[in-house]
């Protein structure tokens, strides 16, 4: 994919409002990983949250100000993005790096259903979806990287997210990433493409119908044998890890950063 | 009851929580079986997707050449604009539909049906299973008019034994358990009671046998319209579909405007996805292709708008790309949870949950929060519809309103979450708020997963984790970023594997014939020019029949006992040549005309066909091709015996059609 090997790059993280508020070990996961492979990390502090729950929830005029208060935070570039020293060319665009394939889907594909019918907004959308990866994804397609010095040792089992796998189609870059991990014995999680019941509001709104998909995802982990269930969406670790909790059950549930940090 | 009462119902009842999940379980296998044997899967669902868009787009440009068509072939074309009008027609229809003479059955007392209060201007309605009847509430209508209307689809017959409407627009009988079916047939059919489901079919099968015998009127619905021929094409797997269109004199066929394909080839390529996502197929078992009416039958079609002109002209008309084939309610988490009737709508699942509110009722747009957003809808999907991105619509508001302000954004979102969000949203409009409010719930001093009550919907089945004491942001101005490093010791490069493409195996056209149609049940003989009358004989002789029913063909090859042309329901066992048959399908291709009917390849319990081995395609679209499929009064191709799996999802062989196919395959290569 034209990665100058071993030239720095910068890139912006949007690190979803759920890691900043609940989950800040994933985003420092990400940065010590992103850091290791010389990679600049920027953090645009005024950075809050996609819009993606209001506008799942249909709410469409509620999330456009988070959309628009997104896109204009991660416009402003990085001075360092532009050129290096040196003169070393990296990417033409500065990449933004979210750790969560729902939000990722959020700024690639709802917001320019959300502007479809504003054509500044929607151009603006559209230059910032050309450049958003999901952080796996840039892992593997961007940088091109696969064995990343991780080393996990037990058994751990993965839980593709919907979004993630569907909207995103990014299946093969956490399994590539996982499978150099050391010391790890991965094992296939049954009925894995199965939703676990989050969807944001839905999780909330049908209660019932959400608490059956959790049933089912925590029975299948228990099956795997695994202390370990390993995400790459922060909702769904959110929703697993919650009902892990309440059954009173010992599993674990961590995002794809923490396992690749860990050395 | 609320959607939440009759969401809280489903998941109380286990038998219908075990049957979902069979459902959802075995659907799923068949349907990745299926498409196993379809390398360039992908290429055609695009491919489809494009044809359905095409349709839609430019839906009057097609209707007016397919309505053309249809009338050219001597069909009465209605065009209904809502269901009102649909069942005004339906009922005039049956107004002036003469009556047939009662025929043996009636007034005898050895019946199921009783016939006794049919007279006058009351018919006798048998009825092929159609959602648009469904959508329309026909049999409602036409019970209130007195009419008697009997559903024989078997699945369709159970649920309306039971009074209810089907949980499933595949498999109507989804929700219930061989056990709920044996004693509805012990408490309306007066059998003994039986859980042995050979034993339920079988006695279905001659209910509704006297039905098809009997009816003044056969309604059914259309699966494609053809715009070039004017061909309705339906599938049916149990061959009630094709009783009901060429037995009673009058037939009915419903159809929804949007349900066009441009071409015969373009069928052919619908033909090869439909099946296999609807039963995991590779084709249905009868595909009936019916150009004009039969000598002496009146055929009309009724194409119904009912909102699909509005849904067309909303951000919803991708929804019309639908060919139902139920794929997407088979993959629905949620729809595994509550079937059908929970739903309201007698469009389920998620495609039920984008159209209801535009063609059945706009308050159904609740629906459509009803949804994890999973996606598993659209990765199933044989055309490829954004399903989650629909959804997304019907929440916004966007369902096409057919009175101001029935719709808003946000159906169904309980007041108290929209308030909850708006709060959040303002909060996170600014960073500087967002961030005081990050602070302030991290200086509660809280456990690090915190037991919050049900009644927030959260708290029902998972704790919630505690805002974290120093948030992201927090920690960033203090994370101590370390030098980039050079990473080019620690990472290697990927290696991007092409993905090979599966070869075809070369295998012998007769040879995969052979395979498709053992697999499916069917017989396969070889025989040869000189020896084809003896092994017929002998075959007759082994099963001591006595009287064939034939076609032209099989009145050529039939010597030594008697035969009949004219439909005969107690022959036992018909004899029918093929226009083609079809290799990677298993199937024959027969047509009608000239005063040929396909009633031998119905009627009887035994089918026996002869094929040449000339007569034998690679693929259903190179039989699609075949001149007679366009000129032949109607043909229908033939996959394996009849079958059913409307009871527990088991298969029992041979509801309404043969329950064996024989293809008598004959060797007219030079020197055989």
């Amino acid at each position: 994919m034209g990665y100058n090997w071993g030239m720095s790059e910068t890139v912006q993280l949007f690190v979803t409002c759920l890691v900043d508020t609940f989950f800040p070990e994933t985003g420092e996961a990400m940065v010590r990983v992103l850091n290791r492979l010389g990679v600049n990390v920027e953090f645009p502090t005024d950075q809050t949250c996609c819009g993606q729950p209001a506008f799942n929830a249909g709410l469409r005029a509620e999330a456009r100000p988070l959309a628009e208060h997104t896109i204009r935070v991660l416009e402003r570039l990085p001075k360092s993005s532009r050129s290096t020293p040196g003169g070393g060319k990296t990417s033409e665009v500065c990449p933004v790096i979210i750790p969560s394939g729902s939000c990722a889907a959020m700024v690639r594909h709802g917001y320019l259903e959300l502007f479809k019918d504003d054509p500044q907004w929607l151009a603006r959308a559209q230059a910032l979806a050309a450049r958003t990866f999901e952080f796996t994804e840039y892992l593997v397609d961007v940088l091109g990287v696969s064995d990343l010095g991780a080393r996990w040792p037990g058994r751990m089992t993965y839980h593709p997210s919907c979004h993630l796998t569907r909207s995103l189609g990014i299946e093969r870059q956490p399994r590539l990433l996982l499978a150099h991990v050391k010391d790890a014995e991965i094992v296939e999680l049954l009925e894995r493409e199965d939703c676990c019941g989050f969807g944001g509001v839905f999780s909330v709104e049908h209660p019932e119908l959400s608490a059956e998909f959790l049933k089912r995802k925590i029975a299948n982990l228990e099956k795997s044998g695994s202390p370990t269930l390993v995400v790459a969406d922060t909702g769904c670790r959110m929703h697993i890890q919650g009902g892990l909790r309440r059954q009173g059950k010992a599993q674990r549930v961590v995002h794809i950063a923490e396992v690749l940090a860990s050395q | 009851m609320t959607f939440r009462q009759r969401i809280r119902a489903s998941l109380d009842n286990e038998n219908l929580q075990i049957a979902l999940d069979n459902n959802a379980r075995r659907r799923a296998e068949g349907r990745r079986l299926a498409f196993a044997s379809m390398p360039d899967h992908q290429e055609r669902r695009a491919h489809a997707h494009a044809v359905r868009a095409d349709v839609v787009a430019h839906l009057d440009e097609y209707l007016d050449k397919f309505v053309g068509k249809v009338q050219e072939n001597g069909i009465i074309v209605h065009r209904a604009k809502d269901a009102d009008e649909a069942v005004q027609l339906v009922l005039a229809i049956a107004k002036e539909s003469t009556q047939r003479a009662p025929s043996l059955q009636r007034g005898t007392k050895e019946t199921f049906v009783n016939l006794s209060d049919l007279g006058g201007e009351k018919v006798l309605v048998a009825k092929s299973k159609s959602m648009v009847s469904e959508e329309i509430n026909l049999n409602h209508a036409l019970e209130a008019a007195g009419h008697r209307v009997v559903e024989t689809d078997l699945g369709e017959y159970i649920v309306q034994l039971r009074g209810e409407r089907p949980a499933h627009i595949i498999t109507p009988a989804v929700h219930l358990r061989r056990q709920d079916v044996g004693q509805l047939f012990h408490d309306k059919l007066g059998i003994p009671y039986t859980e042995d489901i050979p034993t339920l079919t079988n006695t279905a099968r001659k209910v509704l046998r006297e039905v098809f015998l009997t009816a003044d009127i056969g309604v059914s619905g259309v699966n494609f319209g053809v715009v070039e021929s004017g061909t309705l094409c339906l599938v049916t797997n149990e061959g009630n579909g094709r009783m009901c269109t060429t037995l009673p004199p009058v037939h009915i066929a419903l159809m929804g405007i949007e349900r066009l394909v441009p071409t015969l080839d373009d069928l052919a390529l619908f033909l090869s996805l439909l099946p296999r996502s609807a039963t995991g197929q590779k084709l249905s078992v009868y595909t009936s292709l019916i150009n004009t009416p039969l000598p002496g039958q009146t055929r009309h079609l009724i194409l119904l708008d009912n909102g699909r002109s509005a849904l067309r002209n909303s951000p919803l008309a991708e929804s019309l790309y639908c060919i139902r084939c139920g794929a997407c309610l088979n993959a629905c988490p949620v729809f595994r949870e509550l079937g059908g009737h929970a739903y309201g709508s007698i469009y389920p699942g998620p495609i039920g949950s984008v159209i209801s509110s535009g063609l059945v009722d706009p308050k159904f747009a609740y629906l459509s929060q009803a949804s994890s957003l999973c996606g598993a809808c659209r990765e199933a999907c044989p055309v490829d519809i954004d399903l989650p991105g629909l959804l997304l619509r019907v929440r916004a508001g966007l369902s096409p309103q057919r009175t101001p302000s029935t719709t808003k954004e946000g159906e169904g979102i309980p007041s108290v979450v929209k308030l909850g969000l708006g709060l959040f949203r303002r909060a996170a409009a600014s960073p500087w708020l967002f961030s005081l409010g990050q602070r302030a719930l991290g200086l509660f001093p809280l456990p690090d997963w915190i037991r919050i009550p049900a009644f927030t919907g959260w708290g029902y089945s998972k704790d919630f984790p505690r805002p974290a004491a120093r948030p992201f942001r927090v920690r960033w101005k203090n994370i101590n970023r370390e030098e980039a490093k050079d990473a080019k010791d620690s990472v290697a490069r990927v290696d991007i594997k092409t993905i090979e493409k599966p070869t075809t195996p070369n295998i012998n056209l007769i040879d995969l014939f052979s395979a498709e149609l053992t697999a499916l049940g069917g017989k396969i003989v070889h025989v040869t020019t000189r020896d084809v009358r003896a092994r017929l004989e002998e075959f007759f002789k082994e099963r001591g029949v006595d009287c064939v029913l034939v076609d032209d063909v099989g009145a050529k090859y039939i010597t030594g006992i008697a035969s009949v042309r004219e439909p005969d329901a107690t022959v036992s066992c018909g004899v029918t040549g093929a226009l083609c048959a079809i290799a990677e399908t298993g199937s024959v291709v027969l047509v009608s005309g000239g005063g040929q009917t396909l009633t031998a390849s119905l009627l009887p319990e035994v089918h026996l066909v002869l094929v040449k081995k000339s007569q034998l395609l690679a693929t259903l679209a190179e039989a699609l091709t075949k001149r007679e499929i366009q000129t032949s009064s109607s043909g229908v191709i033939v996959t394996g015996p009849s079958r059913t799996a409307d009871i527990e999802m088991a298969l029992t062989i041979g509801v309404h059609g043969p329950g064996e196919i024989h293809v008598f395959l004959l060797d007219d290569s030079e020197g055989a």
